[in-house]
């Protein structure tokens, strides 16, 4: 009766101790996706933020420069395909992050563009409207080039914790799915270069 | 079999590349212990003019909660400006986590042929008071002329000067931006010729023939000599007092210990990627 009773406390206190590690380790998983879906609207954001100063830089840009128009419509073009892509956070998968990198990518090679010819535009870089939206331009770039990195900090520190074993049961178990990461190569270094 | 050896080699890249992200981290300054608000790595400041900002910054953070960082680098190891300025805001933790109301003054000397370049970043709360376009501004204005001249204080110093009032929310942004065209130019101006003159008075004075913006500066008693103390006073005298023993046998520009316990320590501030650069 006695040695039952210690077998049963023995179960229980495993049992428990199992218990416990799950929650445990599930709750610090559900912790960190929340970090990387928080990190991943902060880069949503940014790219939002430049997206936004584009059609205001257009314009600005056409009233000196008309005859840039080819220019001027490949960021116009570029700018409203990728902000049709929109990525849906719950469920970042590598091919989707892929597509919205490279749909940013060509955004900012056709901004890129755009800054570069303005150079020959004297009338333009002495534009004090201009040169705001080259410095908010600039700085949005600087804000993109954070938020990525940091994205990819919290995607790396969660991919981390559910592979790791034995941690990746719990992972798998519960449906855990391994986060993409940005490409360094894509976009962080074709950003357009503005120099003062 | 094929399994293990595809997640042995997933292992192993796993730690190259962890490997690879330690080294880059590591060419970021370490967060100064004790913390310090003033961090010249260059040396371009003497001591006594490190004791004098790291003062006010720390009455400032003090009164305010706001944390501003000046620190110079001889070297940004390969990085951009920007990126060693967010990347010391955020590994150091300047401002406050509650508010992330921490600003990084990054100045990298002209050395020799090298570009000279300077870059504030703002952390997230400060993005508002201190707007992309301000912190150009004020690079512009307060800070590249004067260190064109080789004044980096002065430089640092103005710049400060127009920022405090801003973040403790004295005067808005905008007085600043209006106020800065007209009647702002020609103080500032007068300022920088007066400092000018003051600086080269003052070296001629004092016969300091070796300015040494290098990585091991000499700076001794022996710049401070009997003239800087009649100037500047009693006080300083006994500073440069105690400074031309202390360096007299290891010159390393060692300012440590001197603050009086000032600045308590950083708070956890986050940086987004505001601010702005300037090269000269």
């Amino acid at each position: 009766m006695k040695k039952g009773l210690i077998v049963l406390l023995a179960v229980a206190a495993v049992v428990l101790g199992i218990f416990f590690w799950f929650q445990g380790n599930y709750n610090r998983m559900v912790k960190m996706d929340e970090g990387v879906q928080a990190a991943w609207s902060q880069v949503e954001n940014v790219y939002q933020r430049r997206a936004d100063l584009i059609p205001n830089l257009v314009a600005t840009v056409k009233g000196y420069a008309e005859h840039e128009q080819q220019t001027l419509e490949g960021v116009v073009s570029a700018r409203s395909k990728a902000t049709q892509i929109t990525v849906d956070p719950e469920n970042l998968t590598s091919e989707q992050l892929a597509k919205y990198q490279k749909a940013q990518g060509e955004l900012g090679a056709a901004l890129g563009k755009l800054l570069a010819i303005t150079e020959n535009y004297p009338n333009l870089k002495a534009n004090e409207n201009f040169l705001s939206l080259q410095s908010q331009l600039e700085g949005t770039e600087n804000r993109i080039a954070v938020e990525r990195n940091k994205y990819n900090e919290a995607a790396r520190g969660y991919n981390t914790t559910i592979r790791q074993f034995p941690k990746n049961i719990v992972a798998s178990m519960f449906g855990f799915e391994k986060k993409p990461y940005f490409e360094a190569s894509e976009g962080a270094k074709e950003a357009p270069k503005v120099e003062f | 079999m094929k399994y293990l050896l595809v997640n042995n080699i997933r292992k192993y890249m796993t730690l190259l590349l962890l490997f690879a992200a330690t080294v880059v981290m590591g060419q970021v300054p370490q967060r100064p212990n004790p913390p310090r608000l003033v961090n010249d790595f260059a040396g371009v400041f003497t001591g006594r003019q490190v004791m004098e900002m790291e003062g006010v910054l720390a009455a400032f953070a003090d009164s305010t909660s706001n944390q501003i960082v000046v620190v110079t680098l001889a070297d940004l190891q390969g990085y951009d400006k920007a990126q060693m300025a967010y990347e010391i805001g955020e590994q150091w933790g300047v401002g406050q986590a509650r508010f992330d109301n921490g600003i990084v003054i990054l100045v990298k000397p002209k050395v020799g042929n090298s570009r000279g370049e300077v870059f504030i970043a703002t952390g997230y709360g400060l993005e508002g008071a201190v707007t992309d376009a301000l912190a150009r501004q004020i690079i512009e204005r307060q800070m590249i002329p004067h260190f064109r001249e080789d004044d980096y204080y002065g430089g640092v110093a103005s710049a400060l000067n127009v920022l405090l009032p801003i973040i403790s929310g004295e005067i808005s942004t905008d007085e600043y931006a209006a106020g800065g065209e007209d009647d702002g130019w020609i103080p500032a101006l007068l300022f920088m010729v007066f400092f000018g003159i003051f600086v080269v008075f003052l070296a001629a004075m004092s016969g300091e023939n070796n300015r040494n913006y290098g990585g091991g500066n000499n700076r001794g008693g022996r710049n401070f000599t009997a003239t800087d103390a009649f100037i500047l006073g009693s006080i300083l005298g006994n500073a440069s007092g105690s400074r031309g023993r202390s360096s007299g046998s290891f010159g390393g520009g060692s300012f440590g210990g001197g603050f009086g316990g000032g600045f308590g320590g950083f708070g956890g501030g986050s940086f987004g990627g505001g601010g702005a650069g300037g090269s000269w």
